[in-house]
């Protein structure tokens, strides 16, 4: 039924209240969970609470959520409103979990056991990588049904909206945003409020509104996420900024590798308009805005702003000089605001909540929260959200639970591949837009990779220009053909063959691609070299000049040795898979050099630090 | 202020071909006649004063720029000339494949068209005529 | 009116003109590979960086592309300084890597100092440095026949799936705007060949000298509405065509 400004609160205030009586038990089926049988657990589930008489009856629910951004732990299993959490669930363990959800009596295998204490944790209340985030954006992602508007109206859900057309003008809003300080979660950092000022000041009456969710950083999901697990949330953001701007029409640009975002924004597209809050007449105020989705291709380059415009018009996705504004003429030549998933699930915040409350959170040119996607050399990869400004120390430590294996932290990458490395000096480094910026990385969409003693920096260099190499869009010469010649250069310098010059022309190579490229893939595609180049330069001098790889990952450039440490315990030898360690039972075990491919599985498992890496000279 | 024209006198052309020559050189660095922009097209007879000089009209509906796809002949407003804009030429011939005279000619070596553009005013082959057949008023 | 200074010279300007539109109309001359009149700007070569800053700038200032860079009020446009020139010239020695045996890059490079190439040369490299001049000028003014594919280094141009295109017309407008000559085509009198697909250059209704290619006078005639048996007569028979007529009015 088509709602109104007047019957929408009493809708939410019956949904709160049936909703409030309920217990649910909540089945992650993200895209993470389903590789892992989500779906199958919530079968099981739902069988077994039917065998159990507990179908139906309310007040019980069977819930699939969206992705929790941890699914590393998948399939995830919540009881709510306890917070009862489990982990890495069977379908065969259904039984165990209706009854545990009936007695209150915790599943104690499947509870999460904290990898410090190696204490069973029951809640996810108690569960650090929950109880230090702070999620806003992230408010209803595995808490809700996607698919189901009521759970996302029942949680203040288009309560927002309500408020701006309830008498709230364009003008208003926009500078609640600016007020509130709300920057661009897609990589730029750019002044939402003042993106959306200049559309609305632009000439013309067509004007697009498009939200970015190509999200293109190898390893970043919190988009995917956000857009799996709280659709409406998105939708919302953006009928409030189409609003702000005078726009008519949106679209929500998807990579082709989120099927299911596209499948929940489906649905949730299709929900809203039933319901009255998109299309025509939005809650009976006279103000219209339609989405539609545009799939992309899954270019990392059609993320890029003018792009992801050309490749929705059905051009090829290269970007365009942007002398000229998007807010001016974007889309179709016509006056367009872009602006990230996560930049728009904020808005509704922000308007509900009020600028002064957003602002409170944060630093003071960064505002709010950020998701970020950890990944890599520590204990807990999933998706973070907390305050701008936390250290990275405090995000990598504490939150993400620090590196596994008692090995030490050597670097992280932020801001995915055209973001930089950051050494252990600079751990102290509050992460917001414009501290990194300044420590010579960036925000970017909030990927992190964090890197320990076993990564070498001038292969992690080598392969972000090689992700570059592939994804540039070859329009012009310095990032097409520059990031070709660094590449050779790169991977000249770990095969061993690197020469006296090569950093001179690294950095010509870099001042080239900074200064000269068309867009910013070309023009920040220098950042993971440079800050290498900057914080590790002796471990590239090791390279060119001692053919040595500490980190023992360039094969050329290192050999194994096994040293009197010694214990003769023989994990490694079991270790290796070409079967090249020889030696006895407590004797010390000796590497066949000849047959060794040098992968660094006996240095791995050794418990007594008795593989050593060498110069392979 | 309307502007100067060509004027043809048949009966007075002698087909010395002076007219070519300056063309070419002109325009070309080079006495080739055959690749001037004015014609002396001689009476296939060689009867005395029967011959025509043929050169570019400079119409008002011009084919050639209707056929050219880039708008790179121009209409030059002080003389009156259509002119051939080199930058915006892509060089795709229509113009020469167009003109229902053939006065829009290829250079086969620099691979593009070459038309009378009335010397921006002062025509050399007008000032080479020794007899007058041809006469910018 | 638009008033602005390049390398210290006051130049005025109408709406819309690009700097390099107005540093060339002043004299200063700017490399260019990929810009031609006749298309839109692309800004895929990066030779045509110039610096620009305004005084409210406090010394801060920007590398622009002169070929796409709208005039604008005030604008300190420099056209050589150092920033300038290292961009430029490390930008050649990237072209010259690619494309070593293309002539108008070798006499840029030499211009700019540089006669041998830093940076690995490509053995294979051909001469094309896709500036998109080609494809610009199909897709604006002919058929586009013809367009950039795949992405990144492997980047080209070519047809549809690399097939004899079912639009070309066999003009030839794409490789003769190409700065390097790097299209590939074949011509004898009677036929010609481009982008994998042959053409019959119709002969000379009258004295049998090659023409037009059939398709592209079937284009021309039906962008114009006329015949195309117009299109296959050669200037010289046309010439001969017209003095005969004169002669007929006259005598
Ligand atoms: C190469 C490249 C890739 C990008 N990929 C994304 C992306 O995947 N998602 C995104 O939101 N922004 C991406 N951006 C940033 C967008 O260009 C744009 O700044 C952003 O979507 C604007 O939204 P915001 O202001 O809300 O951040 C990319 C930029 C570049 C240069
Ligand atoms: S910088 Fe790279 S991705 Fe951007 S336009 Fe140039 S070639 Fe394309
Ligand atoms: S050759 Fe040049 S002038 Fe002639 S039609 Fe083609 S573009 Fe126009
Ligand atoms: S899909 Fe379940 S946590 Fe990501
Ligand atoms: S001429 Fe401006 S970028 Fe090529």
């Amino acid at each position: 039924m088509k709602q109104t400004l007047a019957t929408l609160p009493v809708l939410r205030a019956k949904l709160k209240e049936e909703r409030s009586k309920l217990r649910c038990i909540m089945v992650c089926c993200g895209t993470g969970c389903r590789a892992r049988g989500g779906m199958q657990v919530a079968d099981a589930i739902r069988d077994e609470l039917s065998a159990a008489g507990l179908a139906g009856s309310v007040p019980v629910e069977l819930t699939r959520t969206g992705c929790h951004g941890w699914c590393e732990q998948g399939p995830i299993v919540t009881f709510e409103p306890e917070g009862v959490f489990y982990t890495q669930v069977k379908p065969e363990k259904a039984k165990e979990i209706v009854a545990s959800f009936q007695s209150g009596e915790p599943v104690s295998k499947l509870l999460f056991r904290d990898t410090k204490t190696k204490r069973s944790i029951v809640t996810y209340h108690e569960i650090p990588f929950y109880s230090k985030q702070t999620r806003w954006a992230m408010r209803n992602v595995g808490r809700i049904s996607p698919t189901e508007i009521g759970q996302y109206i029942a949680r203040d859900g288009y309560k927002a909206l309500e408020k701006v057309l309830s008498g709230m003008t364009p003008e208003d809003v926009i500078s609640e945003v600016e007020k509130a300080g709300l920057r661009g979660r897609g990589g730029g950092g750019f002044d939402a409020g003042r993106k959306w000022r200049s559309c609305r000041k632009a000439k013309g009456d067509v004007k697009y509104l498009i939200c970015n969710g190509d999200e293109g950083d190898p390893g970043a999901f919190m988009d995917r996420s956000i857009m799996e697990a709280d659709p409406h949330g998105v939708l919302e953001g953006m009928i409030i900024a189409a609003y702000a701007i005078g726009a008519r029409e949106g679209f929500i640009y998807v990579r082709q590798e989120y099927p299911l975002a596209v499948e929940h924004l489906g649905m949730a597209i299709a929900s809203a308009r039933e319901n009255g809050l998109l299309g025509e007449n939005i809650l009976g105020t006279g103000f219209s805005f339609d989405i539609r989705i545009a799939r992309g291709g899954g270019a990392f380059v059609c993320g890029e702003s003018s792009a992801l415009m050309r490749s929705i018009e059905g051009k090829p996705g290269e970007p365009r000089a942007k002398y000229v504004h998007a807010t001016d003429r974007g889309l179709f030549d016509r006056p367009t605001v872009l602006n990230n998933v996560e930049t728009f699930i904020n808005v509704p915040l922000i308007l509900d909540r009020g600028a002064a409350w957003f602002a409170a959170l944060g630093t003071d040119g960064s505002k709010g929260t950020k998701a970020f996607s950890v990944v890599g050399k520590v204990n807990h990869n999933g998706l973070i959200e907390v305050p701008m400004g936390m250290s990275l120390k405090e995000l990598i430590f504490d939150v993400a639970g620090g590196i596994p294996k008692g090995r030490t932290f050597k670097a992280v990458q932020t801001g995915g591949p055209s973001g930089g490395c950051l050494p252990e000096a600079l751990l102290d480094l509050p992460v917001d837009f414009d501290s990194l910026t300044e420590a010579g990385s960036m925000m970017g969409s909030g990927g992190l990779i964090v890197m320990d003693d076993r990564n070498c920096m001038v292969d992690v260099a080598r392969y972000f220009i090689h992700f570059l190499v592939e994804e540039s869009c070859g329009k012009c010469v310095p990032c097409r053909d520059g990031l070709k010649q660094l590449l050779e250069i790169l991977a000249r310098i770990t095969k061993g063959q690197g020469r006296e010059d090569d950093l001179d022309k690294i950095d010509s190579l870099c001042f080239v691609l900074t200064e000269g490229s068309l867009c910013a893939l070309g023009k920040s595609a220098a950042n993971p070299v440079l800050s290498t180049v900057r914080h590790f330069r002796e471990e590239y001098e090791q390279h060119i000049k001692d053919h040595f790889c500490r980190a023992g990952v360039c094969r050329d450039l290192c050999r194994y040795e096994i040293t009197d440490a010694c214990t003769g315990c023989t994990l490694c030898a079991k270790a290796c898979p070409v079967e090249c360690i020889a030696g006895d039972r407590k004797q010390v075990h000796v590497i066949d050099q000849s047959k060794c491919t040098r992968c660094g599985s006996c240095f791995d498992v050794c418990n007594f630090g008795a593989v050593e890496v060498r110069s392979a000279r | 202020m309307e502007s100067k024209l060509m004027h043809v006198f048949p009966g007075k052309c002698t087909a010395c071909r002076n007219c070519e020559q300056a063309c070419a050189f002109a325009h070309l660095h080079e006495g080739r006649p055959t690749r001037s922009r004015i014609r002396a097209d001689a009476d296939p007879q060689l009867r005395e004063g029967k011959h025509v000089l043929v050169v570019c009209y400079q119409c008002d509906a011009a084919a050639c720029v209707a056929a050219c796809p880039a708008n790179a002949l121009w209409r030059d407003t002080e003389t009156g000339a259509i002119n051939h804009i080199a930058e915006r030429c892509i060089r795709c011939g229509s113009c020469v494949a167009a003109c229902p005279f053939g006065n829009m000619r290829w250079e086969p070596l620099a691979q593009h068209p070459s038309k009378c553009d009335l010397c921006k005013g002062d025509p050399v082959c007008v000032r080479f005529c020794p007899t007058g057949a041809i006469q910018y008023k | 009116m638009i008033r602005l200074t390049i390398d210290g010279r006051r130049v005025e300007s109408r709406n819309g003109e690009y700097l390099l539109t107005l540093a060339r109309r002043a004299g200063i001359e700017i490399p260019t590979l990929c810009h031609h009149e006749a298309v839109e700007p692309a800004g895929a070569c990066r030779l045509c960086m110039v610096e620009i800053t305004r005084p409210q700038w406090n010394g801060w200032s920007k590398l622009v592309t002169a070929c796409l860079y709208p005039a604008e009020e005030g604008l300190i446009v420099k056209t050589s300084t150092e920033r300038v020139l290292r961009t430029r010239r490390e930008v050649l020695e990237l072209l010259l890597a690619r494309s070593p045996r293309a002539e108008a890059v070798r006499r840029l490079a030499a211009q700019y100092g540089i006669l041998e190439p830093k940076y690995a040369v490509d053995q294979e490299g051909d001469n094309c440095i896709l500036c998109d001049i080609c494809t610009r000028v199909c897709a604006t003014h002919v058929t586009g026949a013809i367009s950039r594919v795949n992405r990144g280094v492997a980047k080209k141009v070519a047809t549809p799936f690399d097939e004899a295109s079912d639009v070309c017309v066999g003009c030839m407008a794409c490789a003769r705007s190409c700065p390097t000559d790097a299209i590939a085509f074949s011509q004898d009198g009677a036929t010609r060949a481009i982008w994998g697909k042959t053409f019959e250059v119709v002969p000379c209704t009258v004295c049998g000298a090659p023409t037009v290619t059939r398709e592209q006078a079937r284009w021309m005639a039906q962008r114009k509405g006329v015949a195309e048996e117009d299109f296959y007569v050669c200037d010289v028979c046309k010439v001969a065509k017209t003095g005969l007529s004169c002669r007929k009015v006259m005598w």
